[in-house]
């Protein structure tokens, strides 16, 4: 007597429950962004010292050719128009937020005269502490050391 | 003759849900720019107009000119051999004074290099100035998350060196 074929398996990889999973993905991408409160691309001095800067801080962002964009951590930057704006911009945060540092995001060529005038602005507006951005420098450490 | 009748199925079709999730993924992995959170501190002098009266020969100018490099009390010198020249200084002064003035057409980054070496270095308590390294951060990360309520992280470290950088502005004033 001859057996019937064993009835064959079909050879597919459940699928089904792969939309499950890209959602759940997208659900945790969308609940753990942040999102940058001034998207202005500057490429940042290094540094090898680097602290974490608090999440609710003023930025102001200096572009090598001179831009100045300014938030006091609230909402998106605005440009200013002059550097001289930015003393009044500092009094007001100052008013309104008196804790909040001020987080200097400068380009790595942007000539210190501008970056003194900033400065220069934070102080006379007497916010106390500022951040200065920058990106990790990275150190060959000797071999054997 | 009966005809076989076709029936429509009657389930959504979901198996290309998946595709269209990864695209997704994907669109956001792609357009997604990571935020740079860290940096270096920088306090300002607290509310006070008469800063500290710093006499010019007590404290170490460290000068960057207008292509970056560095002079520490008007000789050029290395950013590595800055540490050197101070610490027999700090060792016997832990006080002194370092002010920072950078040439208004010096580019940011340099002086932001010349404040890192010099926030690097940390005077003990039993008075040794040491500099710390990259590799160190993760001491200062631990100490940082041990630290318990009063304790502050320089009894740990060190204390920092007296760096300060005055504006243009206070240098017109103050020094002259």
């Amino acid at each position: 007597m001859r057996l019937k074929r064993r009835h064959e398996s079909a050879a597919v990889i459940p699928t089904a429950s792969m939309a499950d999973i890209a959602f759940l993905l997208i659900v945790f991408f969308m609940v753990t962004i942040t999102f940058e409160k001034d998207k202005t691309q500057v490429a940042l001095p290094k540094t090898e010292l680097r602290f974490e800067v608090p999440k609710e801080a003023a930025y102001i962002s200096v572009t090598n050719n001179g831009q100045i964009r300014v938030t006091n951590g609230e909402h998106m930057s605005t440009p200013l128009d002059s550097i001289d704006d930015v003393v009044s911009f500092a009094a007001n945060l100052v008013v309104e937020f008196p804790d909040r540092p001020v987080v200097l995001k400068a380009d790595d060529n942007v000539p210190y005269r501008n970056i003194d005038e900033v400065i220069d602005s934070l102080k006379q507006a007497k916010v106390e502490l500022i951040y200065l951005l920058s990106e990790q420098e990275r150190v060959d450490t000797p071999s054997g050391g | 003759m009966k005809l076989k009748q076709n029936k429509p199925s009657d389930e959504i079709p979901t198996s290309s849900m998946a595709d269209i999730a990864f695209l997704l993924i994907v669109y956001f992995m792609v357009t997604t720019t990571f935020a740079a959170t860290r940096g270096l501190d920088f306090a300002l002098p607290k509310d006070d107009d008469t800063p500290p009266i710093v006499e010019k020969e007590d404290s170490v100018l460290v000068e960057v000119n207008a292509f970056g490099d560095v002079l520490v009390d008007q000789k050029p010198t290395e950013l590595e051999d800055i540490f050197d020249y101070l610490k027999p200084k700090l060792e016997r002064n832990p006080k002194k004074p370092v002010i920072i003035k950078p040439d208004p057409e010096a580019p940011y980054g340099s002086m932001v290099k010349v404040f890192d070496t010099l926030r690097r270095i940390k005077i003990k308590i039993d008075g040794t100035a040491v500099s710390v390294r990259e590799i160190d951060m993760k001491i200062i990360q631990e100490a940082e998350a041990e630290l318990e309520e009063g304790e502050n992280l320089e009894s740990i470290l060190g204390k920092d060196v007296n760096v300060s950088i005055p504006t243009q502005r206070e240098i017109e004033s103050f020094w002259y």
